[in-house]
């Protein structure tokens, strides 16, 4: 059960080079190259749209995938009022905000009770919560959707992030309960000899070195709620109450191959929030922080 | 270790019962709790009761015990849409595990600056919204303008041009599962690097001096150790596969007819458009058992292992 957390950024890379003194053989630059194109091939579909989005619809219908002549933002700016953009950006926006201040703390505070007040009874209430990581939301969409009915939380920014974090909890609660009881012991019952109280201890000295933990569960609970589809279109009949990727989807499926360019203009700024997090915060994703929670 | 007594430790005697102990328990306990018991253990056992009962508009819900399961198991639809999810994990496990093995270990394998930046590529593609994901699939598979479509007009290939890769039913399951691979291998490539670096350094001088080559290191020795990982990625896709909505709805809508559907498509359009509650639970409740059955199948089927430590 023991889990391996990479806590500090510079974690030492273990596997160096396989036989690093030779050159490199034939064999090694045709398993880089294959690298190299499967990674175009992840990048270049992402460009697609900015071979449409400085086009007119005439020059979309006559050659859509000719390089564009000139920059123009007009695509951008029509896209902004005809699809809602901004409106769609702040709806999306507060059921991330909704999502990440409802998930983070609540499993925070129930990780650090599985990790650090272990008894019969917390194990107990921990696998229950572990069973919830292998129930699919896709499941109780009905129940759920009476259930926000009967307490009006149908066509509220509410109805879509409560079940998500919800269904988001179990997970980041194993990642809390592993990175907690990766950390050392003795601060904690240091600062209670001192007299410190229960939650003192998990405000002053705890959460703090929970840190790389929280920041990792705000970013990924943030663009997956970003990202949330199915639950949105569930609850959500009121236009002025779309999320982004409800509006992408609706502009889709109205104005089809026509109006591509602006389509296209509405995508990428849909895309950008998610992707700037992500390049800000990559290093903290990509850490390893998950796989080795994942383990324990 | 956390089992420190802290009371016997400051007063020397000990305390009958730590009441604030318990209480802050409970209290920390209580939000992640309710929640769960709210909004989803409540709804699972509605949904097993609902998945009973025939409703209809306007009327009081009657129950009729396994009507709805026969009536799905009896349309052709409804197989369909399971044929395809089973197929998709299929798939899933046997075509982008490997490759995902591939890719996570030639990156660590090769460490240099350009693996480094490579991984950040990869990851890439999994943090897009499906709404995108959709998007950019409707650029490269349609028909006309289409990426593909554009490239063999150019190029006078017609056999290619002309395939309706998202309308034909005999396609569209592939090209589906191009986009979904496109989309979620990132994640498993990130998942298994960040497994395969925990190897310690050792045991690849071991294998060196063993006179092993990297292929035979690969496969004897980082295989096994990553078998654990490897199990979990395979649950994750078997699971992920029996609840897939989001690219096939947003592309196809489950069709032409019903070729490309899935389970969560039916639940959809049972539930939210035909509002049939009954039918739609049942198609719910088959989903979670059949997401219990192969994440308990794929643990037991070997439960250590894989561990070093």
């Amino acid at each position: 059960m023991k889990n391996i957390d990479l806590i500090t950024e510079e974690q030492p890379t273990r596997l160096r080079s396989f036989g690093r003194r030779r050159r490199l053989t034939v064999s090694e630059l045709l398993v880089m190259a294959i690298l190299i194109v499967l990674a175009l091939a992840v990048v270049l579909p992402l460009l697609l749209p900015w071979f449409f989005v400085f086009k007119t619809r005439l020059e979309f219908a006559y050659d859509p995938w000719s390089i564009p002549r000139r920059i123009s933002w007009t695509n951008f700016k029509e896209a902004w009022t005809a699809i809602q953009i901004g409106q769609g950006l702040i709806n999306t926006f507060k059921v991330c905000v909704g999502a990440v201040l409802c998930t983070v703390p609540s499993s925070a505070m129930a990780g650090y009770i599985f990790a650090r007040y272990r008894s019969r009874w917390t194990e107990v209430i921990f696998y229950i919560v572990l069973m919830g990581y292998f129930v699919p939301v896709h499941m109780v969409l009905i129940p759920l959707y009476q259930l926000n009915s009967k307490y009006g939380l149908v066509d509220s920014i509410a109805g879509v992030f409560l079940p998500m974090t919800a269904f988001g909890i179990p997970f980041w609660t194993i990642i809390y309960r592993s990175f907690f009881r990766s950390l050392p012991g003795d601060l904690a019952d240091a600062a209670r000899i001192d007299g410190a109280g229960h939650f003192d201890v998990f405000i002053r000295v705890m959460l703090p070195l929970a840190k790389p933990a929280t920041v990792l569960a705000t970013l990924l609970v943030f663009i997956d709620s970003w990202s949330d589809y199915l639950l949105s279109l569930i609850m959500i009949n009121d236009q002025k109450l779309f999320t982004m990727q409800l509006r992408i989807a609706q502009f889709m499926n109205a104005y089809g191959t026509d109006h591509m360019p602006r389509y296209a203009a509405a995508a990428v700024i849909a895309a950008a929030p998610t992707l700037i997090l992500y390049i800000l915060g990559h290093r903290w994703i990509l850490q390893g922080t998950l796989a080795g929670a994942l383990k324990g | 270790m956390t089992g420190v007594d802290v009371a016997s430790i400051r007063g020397g005697r000990r305390k009958k019962f730590d009441y604030r102990k318990l209480v802050f328990q409970l209290i920390f306990l209580l939000p992640a709790v309710a929640f769960l018991v709210i909004f989803m253990f409540y709804p699972i056992e509605e949904t097993f009761r609902m998945s009973l009962m025939q409703t209809a508009a306007l009327r009081e819900p009657t129950f009729i015990g396994l009507e709805n399961y026969q009536r799905l198991f009896a349309s052709a639809e409804f197989r369909k849409g399971l044929a395809n999810v089973l197929a998709w994990a299929f798939w899933s496990v046997v075509i982008q595990l490997p490759l995902a093995f591939f890719i996570a270990f030639s990156l660590v394998a090769h460490s240099n600056k350009l693996a480094g930046k490579l991984r950040v590529v990869y990851y890439l593609a999994s943090i897009m919204p499906s709404a995108i994901v959709a998007m950019l699939g409707r650029f490269i598979f349609a028909p006309r303008f289409g990426v593909i479509a554009t490239i063999s007009q150019k190029l006078g290939w017609e056999w290619l041009g002309n395939v309706d890769f998202l309308g034909d039913p005999n396609k569209v399951f592939w090209s589906l599962f191009a986009v979904a691979t496109w989309a979620y291998m990132g994640f498993k490539i990130v998942y298994l690097m960040a497994n395969m670096e925990q190897i310690p350094t050792e045991i690849r001088e071991a294998a060196e001096l063993d006179g092993a080559n990297r292929m035979q290191y690969a496969l004897y020795v980082v295989l096994p150790m990553v078998s654990y990982p490897m199990r979990i990625l395979a649950i994750i896709s078997t699971v992920g596969s029996l609840k897939l909505f989001d690219v096939p709805y947003l592309l196809t809508q489950g069709g032409p007819v019903y070729a490309s559907t899935t389970l969560a498509i039916i639940l959809y359009k049972h539930g939210f458009v035909n509002w049939r509650y009954g039918r739609a639970a049942a198609v719910g409740v088959i989903i979670f058992l059949l997401s219990l059955f192969f994440s308990i199948a794929q643990f037991s089927m070997q439960r250590k292992g894989g561990e070093f430590e």
